[in-house]
């Protein structure tokens, strides 16, 4: 038993190991890989898929910003990243079209951010998330988009303040303003089919003449694996509220009191759903919760006041609940589909009475009855107590 | 005896935990969840039944036969023929046994991390590394388990920590949505793996004099119940009704992981700690598979026959099945009778023929296994 | 449990029995069992084993033909009170001679009552503190050789032998392998008596036993073993001292070459007994119940049975803080795995799991790697490889030159390295990190070991990933699993687990909560203090 590091045996082991070496499977040099770091897909006009992809390019980075030593194919963005498209049949037929152009191993181990392209989205995107959640290397926590232009003109686009698009996407939907909706919850929300899937917009920004940003900016309703509809931005506030997301945001009310604005900081939201079924009729109550801090006050109230905050919440309250049946509006009775969970609500309280609306939840979900109800307090003044910038006298109490 | 080593029934607890983890917990989240569905978590509670059952047929004989492995006690119980045609059977069972875990440990290697690598090479280099332990013999065995189980554990409760923040309640409810039946029914498969706890009967042979074997059983069974639980519980909470579709909910689970940005994609850390644990239990099973053929074939010192079966282990591994899916088929359809019939029938049958024929020490075990020896 | 020999070894010895029955003989009587003035081995070693005749001249040509062209054996003819003629044998540089002057030779030669016995005659003039009476040559020659005196003196058959050794040794220096900040400086030098005596100095108990061996057939080195009677299990007394005599060879010239014969698994990379020059560890591990073995000429002494824990133990752990030592202790444990894996994790990482490093990482890499022309394995290898040669050129180098070796070493060939894009930045860091981790071991043959065994780890890496440096772990850990230091599991108190152990190995437990000794094999003194010690101050001074 004490024998197998026998000289000669060891010896013998310590022979082969050149021989497995020589066989390196698996050993890619990290430098012989293309690092996808974004991927888009879209349709094309024949009907295939058209798969887009950034690529670290390491010959940017080092040395200062010179603009050689591009990959080629049809996109140049810069020094960090290049970028390279392809068509085939299936996400990776692509693939191995792209690699044809590419001297490097694709490597998606990397990728971060999916776009999807809205003509693709309009087709249907279930049978293209399967290549994602099936091939080794794809992360299953990359951040799913959808996009209004072609996934590729995204993927052009240079940020200033991070190194590519991937990069910005990510963070953008890491900063919460928009949905951050990952392959996962994608993936979930396809597999469950009572269940729509909601997903933000990633949009290119043109606000400065001349130069082409990103941004978050409302969301994109999936029914059955199809795009069928958007929530613009004052309606995707009301989504975050309905489904609990709401993390950082921001309420601007016009006080009835003053002329002016006031703005709200809301630190504190939380979210509760209630279903209930009376005599076959079905509720949801959704309590809302939240905390918020006056950011900015434009104008003469004395937001010290207990009676004036009393006032305030009352008409933040307003305004949030407002917000909320108006986003549930078009989610009910355009959309009708349930991208907020109603059925899961209800499949947990009630399981014998979901078994019967099962089949059919589309009509149910649309017919239930919401009731929001807000509960708003203002809990800090911010730094300053009475308005700045206004005389004493003029502050209205 | 073969097996000249002695150990204690804390090593014998950490050699069993991880045999009966290591690929359960790869594959049996996915498979619970196809009967279970949202109950999954219930189901290992009942399958762990099936092991206390099975550990104590093993102490049940054992204590008849002391110090003898089931190969050398069917001769006695039931006559020289029949029990050495038992003791082929269980032989053959352990050797096909061992296969599928070879395979099912290459395919997952090859399916999720090296994908270009030969299956022989994953699987060779798993055989050559365990085939030095099992010429160790079982006190190297259980000091490597003793070493080896305390970082499986404690990796494995890192992960299921790390995981917490994604975790959604939500999935679990409702409960019980249609009785206990689902559950009961996903307790099947997991069962399978909990039969395997009958390997306890090559281990009893060589444990201490005077240590607590139920106490241990029970530890065991217990703890790869808790493990199986929160296994189940926690890739329901993070997928929910999507846990049946990956192949590895527990792998998928793991890619999820981030720390701070940092710690991302720990799967092949995770590997890595896995292929701990099946290290441990496939040398176990290859330790069973080597004492067993040296008692069949009375051969004096296994030693020497450790290698040519490790050798064979390697092509029978091929032979099994051809592909992952054919593997999985075998595991949900016809293995849970397989292993029912050599885990459960053979030693009911033996303990009743012993019953009846009064082999074996009854009461004072210590007394007449004296006689015996 | 019975503490288990290596088979090989007890099969060669049975060989050697049939072969040659007198050789056998012989070697056991070279052994001296005996730590005290009187030899009563004097009937051994048949040719040189006559008695002393009590012809003065037949003595000496005796003496003169056994140490035939020894120039440094020194006879002086003299008369005892200008009467009996005596001859003094010493060996030059052995003997303190102005002693031999003032206390044997004149007030010998200036005897003036002679009548009495010659024995007593010795006793009452000869002022040496030791003094023996010696009856064969054979042990004429071994009082000889171990720089004590001996006087023939003629009509009388036998010699005496007086103790005036002196010798140029060394002086008790602080420990070079083994520095602390806070606790004892001394350190074993190459004189074995010197040894002895700071062990005896720490442990005054009549308890301590020192056993004596002559080892070596032209050295006749001796080899101490030295054990707390009462502490240490007697099987494991047993079986170091039958280890011990069973050594058959010319030379002993360190306690290395005593440790390769002794060992329980020779092919093992890793140390089965503990080297080291500090009596007080050797001090602490004669009270936990453990062996000590000191060896003639050589500064270590080995102890033995030693665990894979005890080679991670600093002596310094147990003269600090507890909490103190406990987190070094970790420190410890945390680089030890990183000099054993890191390179292997960068090869394995950096070519097969490269989705594990985060995205902004893997992109600064792929830059610093673009001008690399070699694999990442290639590449550690050769800076690891570098790193060793240059670590073993520093060593034995004079100190000076050393200094200038690392300074080379580190700054200018890693700094040219990487600027001719030779290697990468990152990979030069990996390296510095391992070498600084390697030095953290306390125990230099541990680390070399580790730092050996990584080579291996690589490679392995380089073919199959993560899954290759977890097989390689487990390689290793087998192996350990698999060794034994006279008879203990060389992993042990991890496995086999002894829970009660544990506190030794995972943290540093505090003195008073280590009220009971390690357990090694078959029956041992179980408690080293008494409970309860934790200080307090409300225990107060009266208690």
């Amino acid at each position: 038993m004490r024998n197998y590091f026998k000289p000669g045996r060891l010896l013998l082991l310590i022979c082969t190991f050149p021989f497995l070496l020589s066989g390196c499977w698996d050993r890619i040099e990290i430098n012989d890989m293309a690092i996808i770091v974004a991927t888009g897909i879209d349709l094309t006009d024949e009907g295939e898929v058209e798969l887009s992809v950034q690529i670290v390019n390491p010959q940017g980075l080092g040395s200062s910003g010179s603009g050689g030593g591009q990959l080629g194919g049809s996109g140049s963005v810069g020094t960090m990243v290049s970028l390279e498209k392809a068509t085939g049949k299936t996400i990776y037929d692509a693939r191995s079209k792209l690699q044809e152009k590419v001297p490097r191993s694709l490597f998606l181990g990397h990728n971060r951010v999916i776009l999807i392209g809205e003509r693709l989205a309009k087709q249907g995107i279930k049978q293209h998330v399967d290549f994602f959640a099936r091939h080794p290397f794809p992360r299953i926590k990359a951040y799913v988009f959808v996009t209004k232009d072609k996934p590729i003109e995204l993927l052009q686009v240079n940020p200033d303040l991070e190194r590519s698009t991937a990069e910005a996407a990510r963070e953008l939907a890491d900063q919460k303003f928009g949905l951050d909706v990952t392959l996962k919850d994608l993936l979930q929300m396809l597999a469950d089919d009572t269940r729509g899937a909601a997903l933000p917009y990633l949009l290119v920004d043109k606000e400065i003449p001349g130069k082409v940003g990103l941004k978050v900016n409302g969301s994109a309703i999936f029914s059955d694996g199809k795009l069928i509809g958007e929530l613009d931005d004052e309606r995707n506030r009301g989504l975050f509220w309905l489904i609990n997301k709401v993390d950082q945001a921001s309420v601007t009310i016009e006080p009835e009191a003053a002329a002016g604005y006031i703005s709200f900081s809301i630190i504190n939201a939380k979210t509760k759903m209630k279903p209930t079924i009376n005599n076959g009729k079905w509720k949801m109550t959704i309590d809302i919760q939240a905390d918020d801090d006056i950011v900015e006050n434009n104008t003469y109230l004395d937001v010290m006041s207990p009676a004036i905050l009393k006032k305030l919440e009352g008409q933040l309250e307003e305004t949030i609940r407002h917000q909320i049946y108006d986003t549930l509006e078009v989610i009910q009775k355009d959309f009708k589909t349930d991208v907020l969970g109603f059925d899961e609500a209800f499949h947990s309280h009630y399981p014998k009475e979901w078994a019967t609306v099962k089949d059919n939840w589309t009509d149910t979900f649309s017919e239930v009855d919401v009731e929001v109800n807000t509960k708003i307090s203002i809990s800090r003044p911010g730094r300053s107590t009475t308005p700045q910038g206004v005389p004493k006298d003029k502050v209205i109490e | 005896m073969i097996e000249k080593g002695r150990i204690s029934a804390l090593q014998m607890a950490t050699l069993l935990y991880p045999t009966i983890i290591a690929t359960a917990i790869l594959l049996v989240p996915a498979i619970t969840g196809e009967y279970a569905k949202k109950d999954m978590w219930l189901s290992p509670i009942w399958a762990s039944l099936a092991g206390l059952f099975v550990i104590f047929l093993a102490v049940k004989l054992e204590q008849r036969f002391p110090e003898q492995t089931i190969i050398q006690y069917s001769g006695t119980i039931t006559g020289k023929l029949i029990g050495k045609l038992i003791g082929v059977l269980i032989v053959l069972y352990y050797f096909h046994a061992t296969g599928i875990i070879l395979l099912e440990y290459g395919n997952f290697v090859i399916g999720s991390f090296l994908p270009r690598t030969p299956l022989l090479i994953v699987i060779g280099s798993m055989v050559l590394v365990c085939g030095l332990a099992v010429r160790g013999g079982i006190e190297v065995m259980a000091r490597t388990a003793q070493v080896l189980v305390p970082f499986v554990i404690l990796f494995f409760t890192l992960i299921m920590i790390l995981l917490t923040p994604e975790l959604n309640l939500d999935n679990l409810f409702p409960v019980m949505e249609y009785g206990l039946k689902p559950s009961l029914k996903g307790a099947i498969i997991p069962a399978s793996w909990f039969l395997q706890l009958f390997i306890i009967a090559f281990i009893l042979p060589v444990l201490k004099k005077g240590e607590k074997i139920g106490k241990a059983g029970i530890l065991t069974v217990i703890t790869v119940m808790i493990t199986l639980v929160i296994t189940n519980l926690v890739t329901l909470l993070l997928f929910g009704v999507i846990t049946t579709s990956f192949t590895y909910p527990v792998m998928e689970a793991a890619r999820f992981i981030s720390v701070a940005d940092f710690l991302q994609h720990l799967e092949s850390v995770v590997m890595a700690i896995w292929v701990a644990g099946t290290f441990i239990k496939v040398s176990l099973f290859y330790y069973v598979v080597v004492i067993g053929t040296a008692q069949v074939l009375h051969i004096s010192d296994f030693r020497p026959i450790v290698l040519p079966i490790g050798l064979f282990l390697t092509v029978l591994s091929f032979w099994t099945s051809s592909s992952l899916q054919e593997l999985e088929q075998i595991l949900i359809t016809s293995f849970p009778f397989y292993d029912f019939f050599v885990l459960i029938i053979i030693p009911m049958l033996l303990l009743v023929i012993a019953k009846v024929r009064k082999k074996g020490a009854t009461k004072n075990r210590r007394n007449k296994g004296k006689v015996k020896k | 449990m019975k503490i288990r020999r290596p088979k090989p070894l007890v099969s060669k010895v049975k060989l050697k029995e049939t072969l040659n029955p007198n050789q056998q003989e012989k070697e056991n009587n070279e052994v001296h069992a005996d730590n005290t003035v009187n030899a009563n081995s004097s009937n051994k070693r048949k040719e040189n084993g006559d008695i002393v005749s009590s012809d003065l001249s037949k003595n000496e040509e005796k003496i003169r033909s056994i140490y035939k062209n020894c120039s440094d054996v020194i006879y002086r003819t003299f008369y005892i009170g200008n009467k009996t003629k005596a001859l003094l044998i010493y060996i030059e540089g052995l003997s303190n001679e102005q002693e031999i002057e003032e206390s044997v030779l004149s007030p010998l030669m200036n005897e003036r009552n002679m009548g009495t016995e010659i024995q007593s005659l010795m006793t009452k003039t000869v002022s040496a503190p030791n003094i023996k009476e010696v009856s064969t040559y054979i042990d004429c020659v071994n009082e000889l050789s171990v720089g004590k005196t001996v006087i023939f003196v003629s009509q009388n058959s036998s010699a005496f032998s007086v103790s005036l050794t002196k010798w140029e040794k060394r002086a008790i220096e602080q420990p070079e392998s083994e520095s602390v900040v806070r606790g004892p400086r001394e350190g074993f030098i190459e004189d074995i008596t010197v040894n002895t005596s700071l062990l005896r100095r720490r442990i005054r108990s009549p308890k301590l036993k020192m056993v004596r061996y002559l080892v070596g057939k032209y050295s006749e080195t001796s080899v101490v073993i030295a054990y707390v009677d009462g502490l240490a299990s007697e099987d494991l007394i047993e079986e170091v001292k039958r280890r011990v005599k069973r050594i058959d060879i010319d030379g002993i010239l360190d306690s290395g070459t005593v440790e390769e014969f002794i060992e329980d698994h020779p092919y093992s990379p890793f140390p089965q007994t503990l080297a080291t020059e500090r009596p007080d560890v050797v001090t602490a591990n004669l009270l936990e119940g453990r062996v000590a073995i000191l060896v003639e000429g050589s500064p270590f002494s080995l102890i033995a049975p030693i665990t894979f824990y005890s080679l991670l133990q600093a002596s310094e752990d147990y003269y600090g803080r507890f909490l103190i030592g406990t987190a070094l202790r970790w420190l410890r444990y945390i680089f030890l795995v990183i000099s054993l894996l890191l390179p292997s994790l960068y090869v394995a990482v950096l070519t097969f799991h490269q989705e594990m490093i985060p995205t902004s990482l893997v992109i600064s890499i792929i830059g610093s790697r673009e001008q690399v022309p070699f694999p990442a394995i290639v590449e550690v290898l050769i800076m690891e490889i570098t790193f060793e040669a240059l670590r073993e050129a520093g060593l034995r180098l004079p100190k000076q030159v050393g200094s200038a070796v690392s300074i080379v070493g580190a700054l200018v060939i890693g700094d040219a390295a990487v600027s001719a894009g030779i290697v990468s930045p990152p990979m030069v860091i990996v390296v510095a990190i391992t070498g600084v981790a390697s030095f953290t071991i306390p125990r230099y043959s541990a680390a070399i070991a580790l730092r050996m065994l990584r080579f291996p780890i690589v490679i392995l890496a380089g073919i199959l990933g993560l899954l290759g440096v977890m097989l390689g772990i487990i390689l290793i850990i087998v192996h350990l699993a698999s060794l034994r230091s006279f008879g203990v599991p060389y992993l042990s108190p991890m496995a086999p687990m002894q829970a009660n152990e544990m506190k030794d190995v995972l943290i540093r437990a505090p003195l008073w909560k280590l009220n009971k000794r390690p357990h090694f094999t078959g029956d041992y003194n179980e408690y080293r203090q008494a409970p309860n010690q934790k200080p307090n101050p409300s225990k107060g001074g009266d208690g």
